[in-house]
């Protein structure tokens, strides 16, 4: 469970967010929606921890990442806009790495590997290197990294991009064991057929200020539009002012 | 369990060991400096003890006129060999082939000038870009002291005293000791001889920061439950521990050549046991540390490997500049020296070098002259990664 109340951040000049408060319950997967530069990276960084908010109130099942950013990191999936792939290691050894890091070690360590390798259909690239990893590829080492350590909370940017139909597909179902599973996933997207067929819940942030949160049913409903793609124009559109 | 410390230094180690081009580099700079001080000190031994084994060679053009002069030179050793009448450009061939180490020509009314008392005339061909000017002025000194003897033997003949003509008596004292020309010589080989702890780890420091950023990795691994020093600490000992091997191996490699040589003839001295060295080395290991965490603070504040390497250019320069001011001041050697990093470390070998006494002092003082910073600077580093305007630009 994670949730947030008025966090607002500002750096010098700029308001990156201005009020966002949300909740994203466990068993749920959570889309993130927001144009570009709506404040979901900053978002993600108070969320685990990487920087301070100025304002209101977050709660990792009851931890406060500000003050116990270790407890939280422990428990969190972190998938960036970048992978973060190390080209001169293997998979395998890369997985080793954060594996480690997150206190796991020997044979159980490496029997988790290959359940994850299963989970994403990965099990060509475990032994091979990083370099001249394709972007599919590489999503699937990054992802891989995010499940290891059976976090309760995942943090996901945009996890689909680059990925071909049957990884998406492989993507899908590992969201939905992880949902079944009672993990409390927030995925940010700009695809919203992925929206409507996999999340349970849909928070809607434009220039730092939380717009919306339901599920696609209820927003679609609120703004009086079917689709949900028109309904999250009209809801970014309406309270910022910008004209899709 | 490992500690996190221990995982981020096995993986940047792991890492940087696989970097195989980079680690060739560094091994070819660390064994080349000895390898090629040894081959340059070897010609100095070879040059400086040639003289006594081989005499001197000397192409004499007409000897047969000053049968005398032929004489004194062979009496001083220098062998001559007999010529006939050569032109200017077959003179030039003789001497480029460096058989020889000059001509000299005696000239053809050379017996008759001389029979009349006039000057007679000889001529001293050398080639100046040959490396035997020391060897040429002997030749010429035998033909001025003969010139004189000749010249006293004649006034004696006249009445005179030869001593009228010889108003001043040059009597040369040279007071270089052969353990001052070695401090010198020793002290600006010592000076690049540390240079390796600058380099080595280089890569290594930059590759785990700016690096890690530009492939924006960093964020990744500072979102993990590790501690930001923990991180710091890692990449910081994986680099230094690079660090510390290059030099180990380049010192243990200069130790092996110098005590090879017979550094003794050309006036120089290795008075540095394999103990001694071990203990220069266990001294020398916060100097490694000293520049890795140097070059990771600095380092992790470029965006790129390439920015990061062009600002690092520079840094690795400064450690020099303590030793260079000390040679070119001419200071003695002072305890302060020890509490200089770098400084200290050359000072040290160079004292044993000579074969002084030293103490344990100056062992301890290297060693936490260097420490002090590496330690200050690893710390500046974590607390430059928590900031939050670091974070930014992650």
């Amino acid at each position: 469970m994670i949730e947030t109340k008025e966090v607002r951040k500002q750096f010098g000049a700029v308001q990156a967010l201005g009020g966002v408060s949300f909740q994203a319950r466990d068993g749920q997967i959570t889309a993130l929606l927001g144009p570009n530069g709506a404040g979901k990276t900053t978002l993600l960084r108070l969320l685990v921890g990487l920087l301070k908010r100025d304002h209101g109130s977050i709660s990792v099942d009851g931890v406060d990442p500000a003050v116990d950013p270790m407890a939280v990191r422990r428990n969190m999936g972190l998938l960036t806009d970048q992978f973060g792939l190390y080209e001169r290691l293997s998979t395998r050894e890369y997985l080793t790495y954060f594996g480690e890091l997150n206190g796991m070690a020997g044979p159980s360590l490496q029997s988790r590997i290959d359940e994850v390798a299963d989970l994403l259909a990965m099990h060509d690239i475990v032994e091979r290197r990083a370099k001249g990893f394709s972007q599919g590829q590489r999503i699937k080492v990054a992802l891989a990294r995010t499940l290891l350590h059976r976090p309760r909370h995942l943090l996901l940017d945009e996890p689909s991009r680059g990925l071909d139909v049957m990884s998406t597909r492989a993507l899908r179902s590992a969201l939905h064991a992880l949902r079944n599973d009672g993990c409390c996933v927030i995925m940010a997207t700009h695809v919203m057929q992925e929206v409507t067929h996999l999340c349970d819940d849909v928070i809607v942030i434009a220039r730092g200020h939380t717009v919306a949160q339901g599920s696609p049913q209820q927003l679609c409903e609120r703004t009086g539009i079917a689709s949900l793609e028109d309904a999250f124009v009209s809801l970014v559109g309406t309270e910022e002012g910008i004209v899709a | 369990m490992k500690a996190k410390w221990q995982i981020v230094f096995f993986k940047e180690f792991r890492e940087t060991l696989r970097d195989k081009r980079s680690l060739g580099l560094l091994l070819l700079f660390t064994l080349m400096y000895p390898v090629m001080l040894g081959v340059i000190l070897n010609q100095q031994i070879k040059r400086a003890t040639k003289p006594e084994r081989e005499g001197i060679e000397l192409a004499v053009i007409g000897a047969a006129q000053a049968p005398n002069l032929m004489a004194q030179l062979k009496q001083r050793n220098i062998s001559v060999d007999q010529q006939g009448p050569m032109d200017e450009a077959a003179i030039t061939q003789l001497l480029r082939s460096r058989k020889v180490v000059a001509v000299l020509r005696i000239t053809d009314k050379f017996a008759e000038n001389y029979q009349a008392m006039r000057p007679a005339r000889v001529e001293l061909w050398f080639d100046s870009a040959a490396d035997n000017g020391a060897r040429q002025r002997d030749v010429e000194e035998v033909l001025h002291a003969y010139s004189s003897s000749v010249a006293s033997a004649r006034l004696l003949a006249h009445g005179v005293s030869p001593a009228t003509v010889a108003p001043l008596q040059l009597q040369r004292y040279d007071t270089g000791t052969t353990a001052a020309r070695s401090a010198g010589l020793i002290g600006s080989i010592l000076g690049f001889l540390f240079f390796p702890a600058f380099i080595c780890g280089l890569s290594a420091a930059v590759d785990s920061t700016a690096g890690e950023r530009e492939r924006r990795s960093l964020e990744v691994l500072m979102a993990q439950p590790a501690r930001t020093w923990e991180l710091v600490i890692g990449k910081w000992l994986a680099a230094g521990a690079l660090a510390v091997i290059g030099i180990t191996l380049e010192l243990f490699l200069a130790h092996a050549i110098l005590s090879w040589l017979p550094l003794e003839e050309i006036g120089m001295s290795w008075r540095v046991t394999t103990f001694d060295l071990v203990m220069v080395c266990v001294a020398s290991v916060p100097l490694s540390l000293f520049a890795s965490s140097v070059q990771i603070a600095v380092a992790m504040n470029a965006k790129s490997f390439k920015e990061a390497q062009s600002m690092l250019s520079f840094v690795v320069m400064l450690p020099m500049i303590p030793g260079i001011a000390v040679s070119m001041l001419e200071l003695k050697t002072a305890l302060w020296m020890y509490a200089v990093p770098m400084l200290s470390n050359q000072t040290l070998l160079r004292e044993i070098a000579r074969g002084e006494a030293i103490g344990a002092l100056p062992f301890v003082l290297t060693f936490f002259s260097a420490m002090l910073p590496a330690i200050a600077a690893a710390a500046f580093a974590t607390w430059r990664m928590k900031s939050e305007r670091y974070v930014l630009a992650v």
